[in-house]
């Protein structure tokens, strides 16, 4: 066995051996060890996916494990990259749960899971056979399940959310079986090796494509399958909803590129514009609903819907160009998209920890109910502004790195890539535009209204800092969100050699890499060059001479205390500040025809004047409006289904028997008629 | 054993065993449908032991003895046990009257004679010529739970079921492993010994066993 190996195992080993000592050890002691098993686990799952992307694979086949099939694990590269962050992530996330633990999340089961959570999150992308795969995504689901009822005797949502996530991630579950047993049952194996060589029509070929990425885009929430990220995400403690938003959402987008481009190698053009418009479609919508939304760690949720979204518009771009023949750009687009799962997984880790603090230290979520955390909370506010400063792709943070070379990507493939190329580039730049400055405003908007100003309730006001595992946790995330935006050539290298590798058609030995450079990134081919750490610099630079301009100008001045100008209208009062609700109410405006909110105004005059008001009562809420129209109807029918069908079951036992009996002879008689 | 014997002899336990299933819908008098059941078991004891004779096999004999002593034998007693108990002598109103139950029963038989053709012609012997017996046997069992109320004819209905399957069993195959009757048989038992308990428990709480006044329990 070779490093890669001993560190894979290893982080197996780790995991399960966590689990059933958490169950054994008692209370007290019982998050701090599974936390540092699972650390442990993630570091070596971290560098064994690092080991394994920069050449050294490792294959093993343990045939006495599962029943018939055995079970087959291999580290190539795109598998062990999506190993690699899950690892990180899981660091991050079981350093912060040792102290997070403590808020009532010390149970067994609450900590016996996480562990295996991970190591089936670290299987997912080493299975090299279709029951291994299959086999661990069930894991994979089963005990994010649990974890997100961790918290159901405490708030009723968490069921109906659990129950949401159990439906769709088992229908997403059902398709992707269908595909792969479909797919190997035509290869005549199943493993991946057999799976890759096989030559299937193109009928079979689309059909398999087609149902997998049903349900790999349903784990990565992408619209129209996105229903349950908000609900689920939000309602799971909030470590695990880091793993979930940060690691598991990858697990979808690892499909897809295992299936599409590896399995099947690339296909018609019309799949990736397919996956492109899907992409498209989520990245507009997630950012939309996060925009207007109050409850903190659901707008986290939906800008995962986002930013999958914008992943999955490099990886159709990537596909739509592979298949037109211009693999030097589709690497591009691959490699920015592989970057962005990186980028979106440190800060998103980052920011749902962050959000984690914030409700342990305030006992809410609801933007509108928070406020002035700056001066309670000085180290969460300060990662969250990292996070977010990220989360918004603007620079120097590292989600506008990989956005930049997304778009690079998009802008260079308008003259090569034919009419259906020459409509979609142009409007998935603009997407990507829009959903950029919605996401500004998005974060401008949870930091500014969560953090800054004055605190709007007592649960704000009482806010503390959180304990020093929780910020370490978190510091660790952002330490990864800094070093990927100044420095991303640690990454780059690694990730445009698998994206070079992967695009079909590139041929042995794959070309040149799309992206290089050490401190300036260049593109392979095409003019662009980029330095985040120059523009970070001058940014300081530009920033710390305003600053000292100002300071220079301003002590110039005595300074003079004086009241705010309130219009007379009196001391101002917390009430007075911009709420998330109304930050977002001018974008709410602009966008009413898309999400139609609604509200409800209710004013009591006094008994004596019509004019003069008693009370003024106002709600609004934005449905989601995919959900009211595709789901809604559906669950209509299933209801109504189920109240028409209790008039067959009258509660006599001879009728049951009946049924039965009829059954049994109908099915009797059509056989003798037949044969 | 000679064919000229055994074909006779294995015909003769057929015939029984399928004229004691039909007879129980005949009759209205549940202490006499007990009787006919443990006909029928012992009938269908006499068939497995004919089998083991004509293949020499002492095993099959022994199960065969196993069998009829079961179903003949220790079942009876026990519904009969229940009956003494209960006090309700007979069948009041099944949901298909007497004639119409052996019209019916006429059809089934026809259903199961075509559609056990197909197993028939695998292995055309005596035997399996007489699967067509067992399978209507099984049919008129499941006919006896659909239409008869009392408790008991429930009991007695998937018992001829279960008498049914345990016979296709030994006509089709050349003997069911031991372990395998073994565990049908306390299968079986176990589930009399349920039944008397659910039969009794329903007659405390309902005053009777008519099944459908358990339609109250719905919802």
């Amino acid at each position: 066995m070779n490093l890669t190996g001993t560190l894979f195992v290893a982080a197996l080993g780790l995991c399960l051996a966590a689990a059933p000592a958490a169950v054994l050890t008692p209370r007290r002691a019982r998050p701090l060890l599974a936390g540092a098993a699972t650390t442990a686990a993630g570091l070596a799952g971290a560098a064994a996916g690092v080991t394994a992307l920069s050449g050294q694979g490792w294959s093993a086949r343990l045939d006495g494990v599962l029943p018939l099939a055995g079970v087959r694990l291999d580290l190539d590269p795109l598998g062990a990259m999506f190993v690699a962050v899950t690892g990180a992530v899981a660091v991050c996330a079981a350093v912060y749960g040792v102290a997070y633990a403590r808020h009532g999340l010390d149970g067994r089961v609450a900590q016996a899971t996480p562990p295996l959570f991970v190591a089936s999150m670290l299987l997912v992308p080493a299975a090299a056979s279709v029951s291994t795969l299959l086999v661990a995504w069930e894991l994979m689901a089963l005990t994010s399940l649990l974890l997100v009822l961790a918290e159901h005797r405490r708030r009723a949502a968490v069921g109906e959310a659990a129950l949401w996530y159990a439906v769709m991630t088992h229908l997403g579950f059902a398709a992707i079986l269908a595909g792969l047993a479909g797919f190997a049952a035509l290869a005549g194996g199943e493993t991946f090796e057999q799976l890759r060589a096989a030559g299937l029509p193109p009928g079979a070929r689309d059909a398999v494509f087609l149902a997998t990425l049903a349900g790999f885009a349903s784990k990565a929430g992408i619209v129209p399958l996105h229903v349950w990220l908000a609900r689920a995400h939000p309602e799971a403690p909030s470590q695990v909803s880091a793993l979930m938003s940060a690691a598991m959402v990858n697990m979808g987008v690892y499909g897809i590129l295992r299936v599409g481009l590896d399995l099947l190698h690339g296909g018609p053009a019309w799949w990736w514009l397919l996956v492109l418009g899907a992409g498209a479609l989520s990245a507009l919508f997630g950012i939309l609903q996060a925009a207007v939304a109050s409850d903190l760690k659901r707008l986290l949720g939906h800008s995962t819907t986002e930013n999958m979204g914008l992943v999955l518009i490099g990886v159709g771009a990537a596909g739509f160009l592979a298949s037109g023949g211009d693999s030097m750009l589709a690497a591009l687009a691959l490699a920015a998209a592989l970057l962005h799962v990186v980028n979106h997984s440190a800060f998103k880790t980052l920011l749902f920890l962050a959000a984690g603090s914030v409700l342990h230290a305030t006992g809410t979520r609801d933007l509108d109910a928070l406020g002035g955390l700056r001066a309670r909370m000085p180290c969460t506010t300060a990662l969250f502004a990292v996070g977010a400063l990220a989360a918004s792709a603007l620079p120097p943070g590292n989600g506008f790195v990989s956005e930049w070379l997304l778009l690079q990507s998009l802008i260079h493939a308008l003259p090569t890539s034919g009419v259906a190329g020459a409509v979609t580039m142009p409007l998935a730049v603009g997407v990507i535009a829009l959903s950029a400055g919605l996401a500004i405003a998005t974060f401008v908007k949870a930091f500014g209204v969560g953090f800054l100003a004055r605190p709007r309730t007592p649960g704000a006001e009482r806010a503390s800092e959180s304990p020093p595992a929780m910020i370490g946790g978190m510091a660790l995330a952002a330490a990864s969100c800094v070093i990927l935006a100044l420095a991303p050539a640690t990454v780059l290298p690694g990730l445009s050699r698998l994206a070079a590798s992967l695009v079909p058609g590139s041929g042995h030995p794959p070309g040149p890499v799309p992206v290089s450079g050490e401190v300036t990134l260049r593109l392979t081919g095409y003019e662009g060059t980029i330095s985040p750490l120059l523009i970070a610099v001058a940014l300081a630079i530009a920033v710390i001479g305003l600053l000292g301009a100002v300071r220079l100008f301003a002590s110039r001045r005595a300074r003079r205390a004086a009241r705010l100008w309130d219009c007379g209208a009196g001391p101002m009062s917390p009430r007075m500040e911009y709420t998330a609700t109304s930050f977002a109410e001018p974008l709410q405006r602009v966008f009413d025809d898309v999400l139609e909110p609604e509200s409800d105004l209710d004013v009591t005059p006094t008994k004596e004047s019509a004019y003069l008001v008693e009370s003024v009562r106002f709600r609004a809420r934005i449905p989601d409006r995919i959900e009211r129209r595709l789901y809604d109807p559906v669950l209509a029918a299933a209801g109504a289904l189920g109240r028409a069908a209790t008039g067959l079951a009258n509660g006599s036992v001879h009728r049951y028997l009946a049924y039965g009996f009829y059954a049994l002879t109908a099915v009797l008689v059509a056989l003798a008629v037949i044969w | 054993m000679t064919d000229s014997v055994y074909v006779p002899l294995l015909d003769l336990a057929c015939g029984a065993f399928l004229l004691t299933g039909v007879l129980v819908l005949w009759r209205r008098d549940l202490a006499a449908i007990v009787r006919l059941f443990a006909v029928q078991g012992a009938d269908l004891g006499a068939l497995v032991i004919v089998l083991g004779l004509h293949k020499g096999s002492a095993e099959l004999m022994i199960a065969g003895v196993a069998v009829g002593g079961l179903r003949a034998g220790l079942l009876p007693c026990l519904m009969r046990r229940a009956l003494m108990a209960g006090g309700e002598g007979r069948e009041t109103k099944p949901l298909v009257n007497v004639a119409g139950s052996l019209l019916v029963a006429a059809v089934l038989a026809m259903v199961a004679y075509a559609v056990s053709q197909p197993l028939v012609r695998l292995t055309p012997t005596p035997a399996t010529q007489a699967v067509p017996v067992a399978l209507t046997v099984l049919l008129v069992g499941f006919f006896v739970l659909v239409t008869r109320r009392r408790a008991l004819s429930q009991v007695v209905g998937f018992l001829l079921m279960d008498n049914a399957i345990t016979a296709t069993a030994f006509l089709t195959t050349s003997g069911v492993p031991m372990v395998v009757e073994l565990g049908v048989s306390l299968d079986i038992l176990l589930a009399v010994l349920v039944l008397q308990v659910l039969t009794t428990r329903m007659r405390a709480a309902f005053g009777g066993t008519d099944l459908d006044e358990l339609r109250e329990l719905r919802d």
